[in-house]
């Protein structure tokens, strides 16, 4: 199958660790925070955080896509899914690096959505390596919405 | 009135009446204007403001939010005199707490916990992070609690649940919850000590020479995948049988599994409650130490408390030659953890049960989530051992394998292909059979599982699923649960330090058995976060305190080092006399690595080790 990648041009909206005056410090783990104008965006860049956190993504091409189909019962379970199942899928598929995500629809009154990662798998020689996320949690949690700007905060267990 | 805050202010800013306040529509019928002069309304106004914000503090502080720091530290006491080092969180810290919270800590382990509820409570309860005594305090409110929620003197923040939080409930009462926040991601992580009965002499003079071989050979930064020798049928049975297939395999002694908790194998373990995904990251991990505070480290033992008790466990003298290996489910055990949470979410919502904290998802045990949710960390604790037992099987260098190609697949599975490189080394040091070596398990044991148990509660014999998070099983003497070998010094407990400092062996009391659940502190317990550690310590000055206590380090990952540095940590020794002078576990042995191979996760080495110059420096 020919895969047509429709790659916008990346953008750099995630902090993987972000340490300002209120101290959003882990004893234990790292907390992803990202913005954007939309939700949407702010999802997004968030899932990327997280496999920029695991890899250096500069090195890994877009060579392949999967896509994932979600949903929760209120936001936060929606972004817990949408990322445990692009975590969960990277295990799965033999260590697939997501490079870029992009969420293609997106139901905010149905919390469901629907999104493409583009990627490759891992390759020892080619792909420089960081820490590996074991899992997403729900500790502190935070989606902030705004007519201009949306941010997402996400503790994840290294 | 609801409105008030924002709807309201801007009435009084464009000097209306509002028709949502009470002085408001007084004044309005009594004028009959909509404006009115300034001086009245602020007069109505300020006494109505000063009613509400009254009121709308009364409604906080019953929620427990909002309070300033002094305020919270009442709700937290010396326990009684009796009980040395007990601390006593009362009801009401939290709402809806069903029974009192309570930690061990002497002053300056107090002073960690106290000083990130300090930081807790001068930020708003807008974001952050809950700190440990309020997380203990939440575990108090949950369904079928009894006696108490206990934490270990290594209590830190975690998940739900503090880390070194212990927490039973009560199986009769239909009420009653499972929790997988109670347990951890890392499901049934544990240690392992391996004895020897080799002497520190016969190590020291090669020890440099082979830390240096090792860090030269192994290379830095390489991938993940192991090459996969177990099928996914192998991995089915290993997780229903433990160490049982283990040693059907060949790769651990029948006698090691009399020395592991549950005896390496709990029975309802069942693997079909183990996701596919959870299968598929298990498959390629399964005999890999994991990375963080994972290691395995080749210990000399520096000091014997109790004679007596060591010598059972086959530890006679000082100097002896110990391995401890401590590592986990790995990602099984993750996927199992993360599962469990999603579906537990939707229980709650439909069995109608509340907790303060999102991540403190439960469910009741006798649910379908809660069954579903123990066989699955049962299969994932039976993995654990599998995985313990494999890492002993290269650290004994095992020759006899009947099956050559067995063997070379336990090789290539250690990690990554060149570690075999370590295994030769090992070798090179030791030069004799495991056997020869007496290589014996002394215990094994977890510190992050649920079990269903028996304890005595108020004079009352009761059934319990004992929640041990970061904390260890410390069963007295004489329990009929712990090996016949140890009936007499009761059971061994392992604590795991960290980078550099000591680990322990302690023994559990009667004393624990009455006041923890038969449960005693895990290790050393974060006292920094990773991010701290790496922004606020200097990899040098590591490096150097290091090189003062006399251990040279080779490096292949700076941000290793900082995280993992002692300073990160609770003072592990400190933890362990808290626990000895409380009575809930004896010191035994006190051991001191002299390797240490770490493991960053995408498998970058760390190996540590005390250089012979130290020992120059000791005599």
């Amino acid at each position: 199958m020919n895969v047509t990648i429709n790659w916008k041009k990346q953008k750099q909206n995630y902090l993987i660790e972000k340490n300002n005056k209120e101290n959003l410090d882990h004893t234990a783990d790292i907390q992803l925070h990202s913005w954007g104008d939309t939700l949407l965006e702010a999802f997004e860049q968030v899932c990327i955080a997280m496999f920029g956190y695991m890899y250096e993504l500069e090195d890994v091409q877009l060579l392949k896509h999967h896509t994932v189909e979600v949903s929760g019962h209120d936001m936060s379970s929606l972004l817990f899914n949408f990322l445990n199942e692009f975590l969960g899928l990277h295990f799965e598929e033999d260590y697939f690096i997501f490079k870029d995500v992009e969420i293609i629809l997106f139901d905010p009154k149905g919390f469901s959505l629907k999104a493409i990662g583009y990627g490759e798998k891992f390759d020892r020689d080619k792909h420089g390596t960081g820490t590996e996320v074991k899992a997403i949690t729900y500790s502190a949690m935070q989606i902030k919405e705004e007519k201009t700007k949306c941010e997402v905060w996400v503790v994840v267990d290294i | 009135m609801v409105m008030f805050d924002t709807v309201h202010l801007k009435a009084i800013d464009k000097r209306e009446t509002f028709s949502g306040c009470i002085c408001c529509q007084l004044l309005f019928s009594l004028s009959g204007k909509r404006k009115l002069n300034e001086a009245l309304l602020t007069f109505a106004h300020f006494s109505h403001i000063e009613h509400s914000i009254k009121k709308k503090k009364q409604r906080t502080m019953s929620l427990g939010q909002n309070r300033s720091f002094s305020e919270e530290a009442r709700y937290i006491k010396n326990g009684p005199k009796e009980f040395p080092n007990l601390k006593i969180i009362d009801k009401g810290f939290v709402p809806g707490m069903r029974v009192v919270g309570k930690f061990y800590a002497d002053d300056q382990l107090e002073k960690l916990c106290m000083d990130e509820l300090q930081e807790f409570s001068n930020r708003n309860q807008f974001g952050g992070f809950l700190p440990a005594v309020k997380q203990i305090a939440n575990v108090a409110g949950l369904p079928g609690i009894v006696k108490h929620s206990i934490a270990m003197p290594d209590v830190h923040a975690g998940y739900g649940f503090a880390i070194g939080n212990v927490a039973a409930f009560d199986m009769e009462n239909p009420e009653s919850v499972v929790s997988p926040g109670g347990v951890g991601f890392d499901i049934n992580c544990g240690v392992r000590l391996l004895r020897t009965n080799l002497d520190y002499k016969d190590v020291r003079d090669i020890q440099e020479s082979v830390a240096q071989a090792l860090f030269n050979h192994i290379p830095v930064g390489v991938g993940s995948k192991g090459i996969i020798p177990t099928t996914p049928k192998d991995l089915h049975q290993a997780l229903e049988m433990g160490i049982d297939w283990s040693i059907r395999q060949g790769y651990a002694w029948a006698e090691d599994k009399e020395h592991c908790e549950e005896y390496g194998r709990m029975l309802n373990a069942d693997a079909t409650k183990v996701s596919q995904r959870a299968q598929k990251r298990g498959l390629p991990q399964m005999g890999t130490l994991g990375a963080g505070n994972h290691y395995m480290e080749v210990q000399r033992v520096e000091k014997i408390f109790d004679k007596s008790a060591a010598k059972k466990m086959g530890i006679d003298r000082v100097n002896q030659i110990c391995v401890m290996i401590h590592s986990g489910s790995r990602g099984l055990g993750h996927q199992v953890a993360t599962d469990a949470l999603v579906k537990m979410e939707k229980a709650m919502a439909r069995d109608k049960i509340h907790t303060n904290d999102k991540q403190l998802a439960c469910a009741r045990i006798n649910s379908e989530e809660g069954k579903e949710y123990l066989d699955a960390m049962a299969a994932a604790a039976n993995y654990a051992w599998v995985n313990r037992s494999s890492m002993t099987f290269l650290a004994r260098f095992e020759k006899k394998i009947k099956d050559k190609k067995r063997f070379l697949c336990m090789y290539t599975y250690f990690l990554i292909r060149k570690q075999n490189i370590i295994l030769q080394a090992f070798q090179k040091i030791f030069k004799q059979d495991a056997d020869d070596l007496d290589m014996h398990v002394v215990y094994d044991v977890s510190h992050n599982i649920a079990k269903v148990e028996q304890h005595m509660v108020d004079g009352k014999l009761m059934k319990l699923l004992v929640h041990r998070k970061g904390s260890t099983r410390a069963f007295p003497p004489h329990h009929p649960l712990i090996p016949v070998d140890y009936q007499v010094i009761g059971q061994p407990v392992l604590i795991g330090g960290t980078m550099g400092t000591s680990s322990f062996v302690l023994t559990g009391t009667e004393k624990g058995m009455r006041d923890t659940f038969g449960s005693t502190c895990h290790g050393a317990g974060r006292a920094m976060s990773r991010n701290k550690s790496r922004k606020t310590l200097d990899y040098k000055d590591v490096l150097n305190d290091l090189k003062k206590q006399g251990i040279s380090i080779r490096v292949a990952s700076p941000k290793l080092v900082m995280e993992e540095a002692p300073e990160s940590y609770k003072d592990v020794t400190s933890v362990v006399d808290v626990c000895h002078t409380a009575g809930i576990s004896k010191k035994c042995i006190q051991l001191k690595p002299i390797a240490v191979i770490k493991v960053d996760n995408l498998f970058i080495i760390l190996l540590l080790l005390a250089s012979s110059s130290a020992t120059k420096m000791e005599k």
